[in-house]
């Protein structure tokens, strides 16, 4: 699937990644545990985590610098694993840009050009598109020492596109940027991406950049991929808690399930129970979750059900109100919309909450 | 020693701090070095006879061909000694710094066993084994009926001349190497670099301040050491002709001066050239996130390969020490590949006598190498960190010590302190602390040159974040950037301390009684009579072992504090 | 500013305590070895109970650098060295003074040369001859003869084979180069130095590294003095020594220093040194000196040359030291700029000459014959006469002397192109008589 974009001198051909089977251990400590992942041609996806869950081990041992016991890394339907780096065609955009301070920024770009010996015309049409795409032509002659932040990362950026990746991998592309510069670079990241059509990989550990500009997204913790899905399937239905906990947030209830079959409730500790509904698969220890929109204060809709709680604060959010309320041993927050003219529930008053048994999950660690 | 030890580092906090400091390390250097030598080097500027002032000296120097010819022959030596030394500690250095290679301290600490070479010794040792009836040549001649010249002409003098001093390119390198980002080679394979091309595009270029600072430091040591060739008899070089001249009996003859501040120019022009090179190539990679050296896993093949070529450096590189080893051991060793004879006798006669030298040389060394490593780094810290007028003359005096040679400040300390008396007539420089000072004086340049590689590394915007944490510039200095610059600190120390340990040329003006004698003087005072060889030589070997040893310990100790900290990797 | 300075390393000195001995100790600045110290320190302890020796170890020329330059307050009791020039020079400066020791009944002369210093200023202890040691095995490896005279060393077959210590760095070497020239004459004894010259390995800078190169068999033949290659003898090195008839026998030396801080000392010491057990001392293997007093020779060891006694020594030259005196800077640069900086030149031509020679043992030709004593008379040729070089002008541009005509500095210049010329010019000659025999 070759695509043409407007810049003639560079090309990309989107590859697939898959990842079967993948352990990886320093020393004793068991860092990637049977990583299994398919990642489709041109698609953006992000690596999320909190730090420590082993996403950047996976994107270094897909770019080359790290080493599996087994397992495979089929890259377009080549077997990379037992490849050097430097014959993967894989790009990397490091977090540090890890740009060299002894060459000016056309050197930097040019360098992985000049290592593959193409001939002096085609790599300085190849530096000037990849620097114009970039947005930074003028600035070729300059050290990196000289650039802004931002302009460091489009540096780091051109440099990895200009050798025409098979797959472009972002370590943590954003970090190292201001708030505002970050919105705009992932914007421009993303439509790069879409121009190029390149399969990109994106490594970080917050959530709104993975959902702003991904196709899809594996989660990680501990080494282990817990789920993996478009953003909205991640937030509609988190395989587990840490899912459903580390993407926007959760209410977590503790309780346990009585009854069997079709007359399965949930017994909430200290504040009431909740019908299961038929069929819902409810693993063992498991716990009731929902999204703090998905509920009422103060009344229940026909259908629902209730639990009882207590105000304790409340935020005023302009859009909506947050409330937390102590249910049982456990506080919920819950978001409800703002009206023009409507009242805040006074601390500490008890109340009810309503909740839609459909939009309950019932999610266990 | 009490007004020296309590100077530099304290007082950055403010400007008044700053100039207190250098004016300090000024009047170091303006006492123990400028006046000391300027004293002797005066006579250069003087008409012989009269002693009136003249350059004429100058017109005869470039007029004389035997001058012209030891001036080329100087710059081309040094030249080829640091491409060899460069040849030598490339290797080692990367080998043990970016591979996963076992045995990388020993091998970091032996390649740092030449420097330690005490005089005389050294190349009576390499003579046995590289001289024309060395060992080498006596077996290649019954072999192949040929003889190879190692030790003869300028070839000899590069040829021992790198293998003494390619460890300042690699202690200096090595540091380097270990500093750099890996993300910056990282990304560098992942653009499709790597082997010799990877090392020679990114590694090396981002090594080079540390490259730059070990070469142009052999570079000047070639230039100005005069017992290498004269010990090969080779005169027709710049630093001999000038020792030959200035130590001859007889009426002063200026020529001998004129050379040393021609030595001295040139040593600072190249040192100038060196800091020319470096200048805008702050290559400080602040480790962000993995950071850390990338250590590569060496296959199979690669193993073997490295391994020889680590041990064929090593065997020739340590090959002196081989020699000094044997000599000491051996009953008669002449015209023949190996001694007739073994013999503890040797030890047995220098026992009861080297520890008063073993003492006199720990106090001499360490002192001058402490001494070093404040005043070196205070000054490096104030060349690199403060805008004070003037500072760059701080880094140039320092430096200027290394091109003057021992007897010239040996003498210039006798002229310069021998009228000042302590209470009960004995002459000021006749205390051992003049020795000690000698000493540091003669080594700061090594001590800065370190001290200013580490101090390169650290980037300005640690310092900058501990300030404005609160920090005071004192207190920053004393968390921040000492803490960080233990390495380079170490790595002057040792230097200053393990060559100071061995040096002769000045302390034998100024030693005054056996019982304030170092060991090289011991040395000395054996190696000049057929009967004191052995022991001369077994003597040579405690100093070594006795240095090396405390260059291991050393290293060691800073090793498990920085792990303790959690500095290193 | 430096009194400050010295009251601050005073205080930290004090702190740190520094020793001396009592008013026993004796300083001494010798360049000889602790084999030859060590045991005359012992002896001298412990015939003189109450004194002690402090030995400073120094070569000879940074010994008498160091007396000058501290004399403003000397710590030096006595100097103790071969070379007599040293002390010599050391008297010139004023920085000797005048001893008579007690012990009396020694010889007035050894060989032709005056044992002591006629105005009493200093003392000759031992007598050394120089001449030519050579390593054993190094000869029988490359066949070669034991050389014995000095114009043996001239030969072909000795061509780089031969070792000598600059006369300007060794007063022992200076000593053996002026009585070549005296005892042959200044142009046939430069041609004869010349000619060695041209056969010289290497030129060392110090007295030692010859006998050194020749102990470990780096080199074959040396021109050392004569203790040098007893004492490797006795240490086991196969090494052997001739003196060959054109030499002399002159005394090593001790002399008090001017101001001593332990004159008494000093003068114990002079007198032990004379003494018949000092001068025993001289005869242990690792020293291996000839003793001053004739009396010790009947306990000396076998084969033990007797300057006394021996005929070969009676048939010396005579030293003129005067004559040495007037032209030693001269002498030592001639030989600097003429052979040690010149080596490669006079080598390579030497053995153009060396090949032409051998083919025209073969084969001779009249022209090329002719051609080669052109060659010989080149190369032995000088730019100064004996007079020149005793002349108050050439004496005054080393001294900065008022008569100077030229500086130092220019004339080693018209001297160095002076030999480089005339020894390419040599060269070509020798070359171009191979080219005609061939």
């Amino acid at each position: 699937m070759n695509v043409s974009i407007n810049k003639p001198a560079l090309s990309t051909a989107a590859k697939a990644i898959s990842i079967s089977d993948v352990n990886l251990y320093y020393g004793a400590l068991h860092v990637l545990k049977d990583i299994n992942l398919e990642i489709k041609p041109g698609e953006f996806f992000a690596f999320l985590g909190p730090s420590g869950c082993g996403k950047t081990t996976l994107l270094r041992l897909i770019a080359g610098f790290n080493t599996a016991r087994n397992g495979k890394v089929v890259i377009g339907g080549e077997d990379v694993l037992n490849m050097p780096s430097w014959k993967r065609e894989v790009g990397m955009v490091f977090q540090s840009y890890a740009l060299w301070p002894h060459m000016t920024v056309a050197r930097n770009v040019a360098f992985g050009l000049e290592e593959r010996r193409l001939p002096r015309a085609e790599i300085d049409a190849r530096v000037q598109a990849a620097l114009a795409l970039v947005g930074l032509e003028k600035l070729a002659d300059r050290r990196p020492s000289q650039l802004s932040g931002g302009q460091q990362q489009r540096v780091a950026l051109a440099r990895t596109i200009a050798i025409e990746p098979k797959v472009l991998l972002l370590d943590e592309p954003l970090s190292n940027l201001d708030a505002k510069m970050r919105v705009e670079v992932r914007r421009e990241l993303r439509e790069l991406q879409q121009r190029l059509q390149l399969t990109t990989i994106f490594v970080t550990h917050d959530q709104e950049e993975a959902n702003t500009v991904c196709d899809r997204i594996a989660v990680f913790n501990e080494g282990r991929i817990q789920q993996v899905g478009t953003p909205m399937d991640l937030y509609e239905k988190p395989a587990n808690l840490f899912v459903a906990n580390f993407l926007g947030t959760a209410n977590i209830l503790d309780g346990r399930v009585i009854g069997s079959g079709a007359n399965r409730t949930f017994e909430v500790t200290g504040a009431g129970s909740i019908p299961i509904p038929p069929g819902t698969d409810v693993p063992a220890g498991a716990k009731l979750v929902f999204r703090p929109q998905y509920a009422t204060i103060g009344y229940v809709q026909p259908g629902w059900v209730s639990l009882s709680g207590t105000v304790m604060h409340c935020e005023f959010l302009g859009a909506t109100v947050r409330y937390g309320i102590a249910v049982g041993t456990a506080t919920v927050m819950i978001d409800v919309p703002f009206h023009s003219g409507a009242g805040l529930l006074p601390i500490g008053s008890p109340t009810v909450l309503g909740l839609q048994p459909s939009s309950a999950l019932w999610l266990a660690e | 020693m009490a007004f020296v030890a309590s100077m530099p580092t304290r007082r950055f906090a403010a400007k008044p701090g700053q100039v207190i400091a250098v004016s300090v390390i000024a009047l170091f250097l303006l006492v123990f070095l400028i006046i000391p030598a300027g004293t002797v080097i005066y006579t250069a500027f003087t008409e012989k006879g009269t002693g009136a002032l003249t350059v004429v000296n100058f017109i005869d120097f470039f007029n004389t061909d035997l001058f012209r010819r030891s001036f080329f022959n100087s710059i081309y030596v040094s030249g080829m000694s640091v491409v060899w030394a460069t040849v030598i500690a490339l290797p080692l250095a990367v080998l043990t710094t970016r591979f996963d290679f076992r045995g990388s301290l020993i091998i970091q600490t032996l390649g740092f066993v030449p420097l330690i070479m005490p005089p005389f010794v050294g190349a009576v040792a390499m003579q046995l084994l590289f001289g024309r009836n060395g060992t080498v040549n006596l077996i290649l001649n019954d072999w192949f009926g040929i003889r190879l010249p190692f030790m003869e002409g300028l070839n000899g003098v590069i040829f021992v001349q790198s293998l003494h001093y390619f460890p300042f390119i690699l202690i200096n390198l090595s540091t380097s190497l270990r500093n750099i980002d890996r993300s910056m080679e990282e990304a560098a394979q992942n653009l499709g670099s790597s082997g010799i091309r990877l090392f020679r595009r990114i590694v090396f270029p981002l090594a080079m301040p540390g490259y730059l600072a070990g070469a142009s430091l052999v570079f000047v040591k070639v230039f100005d050491d005069l017992a290498t060739p004269l010990l090969l008899n080779v005169k027709d070089m710049l630093a001999p002709q000038a020792y030959l001249r200035v130590t001859s009996v007889g009426l002063t003859d200026p020529m001998g001066y004129v050379i040393s501040v021609i030595l001295i120019v040139v040593s600072i022009f190249a040192m100038w050239l060196s800091a020319v090179a470096m200048r805008g190539k702050d290559y400080s990679t602040t480790q962000r996130g993995g950071g850390g050296l990338a250590k590569r896993k060496l296959s199979r093949g690669e193993s073997v390969i490295a391994y020889g070529v680590v041990a064929l450096i090593l065997l020739l590189v340590l090959s002196p020490h081989i020699g000094l080893l044997l000599l000491s051991f051996a009953t008669v060793w002449s015209f023949s590949p190996m001694p007739d004879d073994f013999t503890m006798a040797h030890y047995a006669r220098v026992f009861g006598e080297s520890s008063i030298y073993i003492k006199n040389t720990l106090i001499y060394a360490s002192l001058a190498g402490l001494i070093d490593v404040v005043i070196g780094g205070a000054i490096a810290y104030i060349v690199l960190r403060t805008k004070i007028i003037g500072r760059r003359w701080l880094d140039w005096a320092a430096t200027a010590a290394l091109a003057i040679p021992g007897v010239v400040l040996g003498i210039g300390y006798l002229r310069t302190f021998y009228g000042i008396t302590l209470p009960g007539g004995t002459p000021l420089a006749t205390l051992w602390v003049m020795v000690v000072l000698a000493l540091a004086i003669r080594r700061l340049p090594y001590a800065l040159r370190a001290c200013y590689a580490a101090l390169q590394q650290v980037s300005e915007s640690l310092e900058e974040a501990a300030e404005n944490l609160g920090a005071t510039k004192q207190r920053t200095i004393r968390r921040i950037v000492l803490p960080l610059m233990t390495g380079g600190l170490l790595a002057g120390f040792v230097t200053s301390f393990s060559t100071a340990a061995v040096e002769l040329s000045a302390t034998l003006m100024l030693i005054q009684s056996n019982s304030d004698a170092p060991i090289a003087y011991g040395l000395y005072v054996f190696m000049q009579s057929p009967a004191g060889r052995g022991p001369g030589a077994a003597l040579g070997v405690i100093a070594v072992v006795l240095v090396a040893v405390c260059t291991l310990l050393s290293h060691y100790v800073i090793e498990r504090r920085q792990r303790a900290i959690g500095m290193n990797k | 500013m430096l009194k400050t300075i010295a009251a601050a390393m005073l205080m930290s000195a004090a702190l740190v305590g520094t020793a001396y001995a009592d008013g026993g100790k004796v300083t001494i600045v010798t360049s000889f070895s602790k084999d030859v110290t060590d045991p005359f320190k012992a002896g001298f302890e412990a015939a003189n109970p109450g004194f002690t020796l402090d030995v400073q170890n120094k070569s000879t020329s940074s010994g008498v650098k160091y007396v000058d330059e501290t004399k403003s307050n000397n710590q030096v009791d006595l100097f103790w060295a071969s070379a007599p020039d040293a002390f010599d020079n050391l008297k010139g400066r004023n920085l000797l003074v005048k001893f008579k020791p007690s012990v009396t009944g020694l010889p007035e002369k050894v060989g032709s040369y005056p044992v002591n210093d006629p105005d009493g200023f200093y003392f000759g202890f031992a007598a050394s001859g120089y001449g030519i040691m050579s390593n054993d095995r190094y000869l029988e490896a490359n066949s070669l003869p034991k050389p014995v005279e000095w114009g043996d060393l001239v030969k072909a077959e000795y061509h780089d084979h031969i070792a000598i210590a600059a006369p300007s760095r060794s007063g022992t070497t200076h000593l053996t180069i002026e009585t070549i020239l005296q005892g042959e004459g200044w142009d046939k004894g430069w041609g004869t130095l010349k000619g060695i010259g041209g056969n010289l390995q290497q030129v060392t800078e110090r007295s030692f590294g010859v006998p050194d190169a020749v102990n470990s068999g780096q080199t074959g033949i040396g021109i050392v003095i004569d203790f040098f290659a007893f004492s490797a003898q006795a240490s086991g090195f196969p090494v052997s020594f001739s003196y060959p008839s054109v030499t002399t026998v002159v005394p090593a030396n001790i002399g008090i220093i001017a101001n001593a801080p332990n004159q008494p000392g000093a003068e114990a010491f002079v007198n032990y040194l004379l003494s018949e057990k000092g001068q025993a001392v001289l005869l242990e293997p690792a020293i291996r000196r000839l003793p001053i007093n004739p009396a010790l020779y009947e306990k000396a060891p076998e084969g033990f040359p007797n300057p006394f006694k021996d005929p070969r020594f009676q048939s010396m030259i005579t030293f003129d030291s005067d004559v040495s005196k007037k032209r030693t800077d001269v002498v030592d640069t001639l030989y600097d700029q003429l052979i040690s900086f010149q080596l490669d030149n006079l080598k390579r031509a030497t053995k153009a000459i060396h090949d032409a020679e051998k083919a025209l043992a073969s084969n001779d030709q009249p022209e090329a014959r002719a051609l080669l004593t052109e060659a010989h008379a080149l190369i032995a040729s000088m730019p100064v006469t004996a007079d020149e070089a005793a002349s108050q002008q050439i004496r005054d541009a080393f001294t900065g002397g008022e008569q100077k005509t030229a500086r130092q500095a220019e004339l080693e210049q018209q001297w160095a192109t002076f030999a480089s010329e005339k020894y390419a010019a040599a060269k070509t000659k020798a070359e171009a008589a191979l080219a005609l025999i061939d």
